[in-house]
């Protein structure tokens, strides 16, 4: 006789299995449903599986036959050649500037607007939100001649900082426009969800506005405002295609773009690329598997408003 | 007692709004309003490449973007391949990725609905494709499709399946499906996420009901499920189109528009132009049109669907 505590027991009663003999209809479907997504999932990891293993192989295993699917010799020497053959050190300061300073200024100027657009009604509040929405709708791509254009020459400012190109700070002031208003966008929505008896709450108690805000319903908006961060994180972290047209060396080009220059024109060093994927890949494998909850609320709220 | 305010503290309550929204409109217009303006300014002219000379030409990039190359202009039109044709590709990668990954992403989206243990593991399992750069993910699909060393060769050698090497990116019809099997691995879990999001809406309740009432599975799906979810749809779908027309990442990588031209979409060719061909004019105006169709493909979403994806 097993005990009521055994796996086993857990097991039949999570697929619904209550007697020893019967296989209801329930526990089919679900270990069906098991089946199917231990399948997907097996699949779609494993091309991450590959990139891994192929950044743990030396170069010569990695162009040779058969193909191993374990590595026969595994080596941590791609990842210390690519940092002291190639920059890959300033490639992640780089990376993790832009992605950090991106995400704070969308943070915080995403947080304040979504708030005030969320409380007041003021003059044109509804069609200045769906302009900002609608400018994510423009295509970033459409945009890029005018971007490299105005880092270039940057109109206004131009004199006291001479061209941006090749700059971090023309990352990170494009992939603001990227962000920014998708910030508004989720923090909005949150702070929609915020009663706003709180803050009525606390303007009877005397707080002025700003005090309400930052004491009382910023405390309240922290998930809002990590998923916001870790969204815009992720996007600055993971952009290729500006980052290629505007930076063309060491002291501003990102991870992606470092991924990418292993690629020469007929040859390709695939087990250093692999090396430096896992490294550009760390961030989201990380933020996937510890934050998954405030990325998919942070992508819900900014996508579909209940 | 802090009762009574101060004048300044009045004066500050009463900048709140334009304090707080003020800086972030300012930000926003600078950085998309100037640049929007400027390529459709862009997109009416023309720069010599030998001598960057400005010329103010009015519609003809457009007119040599669209319609057939004119003979006279061959220094531009020889770079050009037909709009048809790119345009075929661009519906053509489009299209699939879009339903198939769509399908797939319903379809787990589905199977994770349900009431089963371990759901927050495979979600968290599920969602990684999409965070990582795309490039990374585009680099990883090439070396996958490799053909003398690839893994997918490999593992269909290895399995007994094909014997000889499948030359998948240097192919223009595979190279099309490898394109579309990497943009489905990237993206189901998008449309996973905000279907799954949709489906908590529905209230159990109903769905009881509809089991009582002896309704077929098909007609619970389609009676109870699907209007609730049609928000959801209308979000993943208007999205995952736009995302994939402007996309430019995974196809650059993996096959940069070829081999010859099979997979070059619209993405790949405004890169080429304004910035390999350095025709900031043609580039412009192809991102004009980039503009057009996307508010199209969102307005008729938006009629199909009957509702807005950003409603206010």
């Amino acid at each position: 006789m097993s005990t009521k505590r055994s796996p086993l027991n857990r097991l039949r009663r999570s697929l619904g299995l209550e007697t020893q003999n019967e296989w209801p209809s329930v526990a089919r479907e679900r270990l069906l449903a098991y089946g199917l997504l231990a399948v997907y999932v097996l699949i779609i990891w494993f091309p991450i599986y590959y990139i891994f293993i192929t950044s743990l192989k030396p170069s010569s295993e990695v162009l040779s036959l058969p193909i191993t699917f374990l590595p026969q010799n595994p080596t941590a020497q791609n990842y210390v050649d690519i940092f002291t053959n190639r920059p890959f050190d300033n490639y992640t300061i780089n990376s993790m500037l832009v992605a950090t300073t991106t995400t704070l200024i969308c943070i915080t100027l995403g947080t304040v607007t979504g708030y005030s657009f969320s409380r007041f009604d003021f003059m044109g509040n509804k069609s200045l939100l769906l302009s900002i929405v609608g400018a994510r709708m423009i295509p970033p791509i459409a945009l890029i001649v005018p971007f490299f254009q105005i880092m270039s020459n940057p109109p206004l400012i131009g004199g006291f900082t001479g061209s941006l190109y090749d700059t971090r700070l023309a990352l990170i002031l494009t992939y603001t426009f990227f962000n920014l208003p998708f910030a508004v966008w989720i923090m909005k929505n949150y702070f929609d969800g915020i009663p706003e008896s709180l803050d009525e709450q606390a303007r009877i108690d005397g707080c002025s506005r700003w005090e309400a805000f930052v004491k009382i319903i910023l405390p309240m908006a922290k998930p809002g405002i990590a998923a916001t961060a870790i969204l815009a994180f992720i996007f600055s972290w993971n952009e290729f295609v500006f980052a290629l047209v505007l930076t063309s060396s060491e002291q501003a080009q990102t991870l992606p773009i470092a991924v990418s220059l292993f690629v020469a024109d007929d040859f390709v060093d695939w087990a250093h690329l692999a090396a430096g994927g896992m490294i550009a890949a760390l961030p989201g494998i990380l933020f996937g598997l510890f934050f998954q909850q405030y990325i998919v609320s942070g992508l819900t709220q900014g996508a579909v408003k209940e | 007692m802090s009762i009574e305010k101060s004048p300044l503290r009045r004066k500050l309550d009463k900048l709140f709004v334009p304090l707080t929204v003020g800086p972030t409109l300012l930000w926003i217009a600078a950085i998309i309003v100037y640049p929007t303006a400027k390529l459709l300014f862009s997109s009416l002219q023309f720069r010599n490449p030998v001598t960057n000379e400005i010329e103010f030409v009015g519609l003809r990039n457009f007119r040599r973007l669209i319609f057939a190359r004119e003979g006279g202009q061959a220094a531009l039109g020889v770079f050009n391949p037909s709009f048809v044709s790119i345009t075929t590709n661009t519906a053509i990668y489009v299209g699939f990725s879009v339903s198939i990954s769509f399908l797939l992403g319903l379809g787990i989206a589905l199977l994770l609905d349900k009431d089963l243990k371990g759901r927050g593991w495979f979600r968290t399992a599920v969602i990684v494709p999409w965070i990582l750069p795309y490039v990374m993910s585009g680099l990883m699909w090439r070396w996958m499709f490799q053909s003398d060393f690839g893994a997918i060769n490999g593992a269909l050698q290895r399995l007994g399946i094909i014997s000889g090497n499948i030359p998948f990116l240097s192919d223009g019809a595979l190279a099309m499906v490898a394109l579309i099997i990497a943009d489905v691995w990237v993206f189901t879990p998008f449309i996973i996420i905000i279907l799954l999001a949709g489906l908590q809406n529905v209230p159990e309740q109903l769905y009881d009901a509809a089991e009582v009432d002896g309704a077929s599975r098909w007609s619970r799906f389609w009676n109870v499920t699907y209007p609730f979810l049609k928000p959801s749809i209308l979000v993943a779908l208007t999205i995952r189109i736009i995302f994939d027309i402007r996309a430019l990442d995974l196809v650059w990588v993996m096959t940069q528009g070829g081999p010859g031209k099979s997979t070059e979409v619209w993405a790949s060719w405004l890169y080429r132009t304004a910035q390999v061909f350095n025709e900031p004019g043609s580039g412009a105006a192809l991102g004009v049109v980039l503009l057009a169709v996307t508010f199209a493909i969102v307005a008729s979403l938006y009629k199909i669907f009957g509702e807005s994806p950003y409603q206010a």
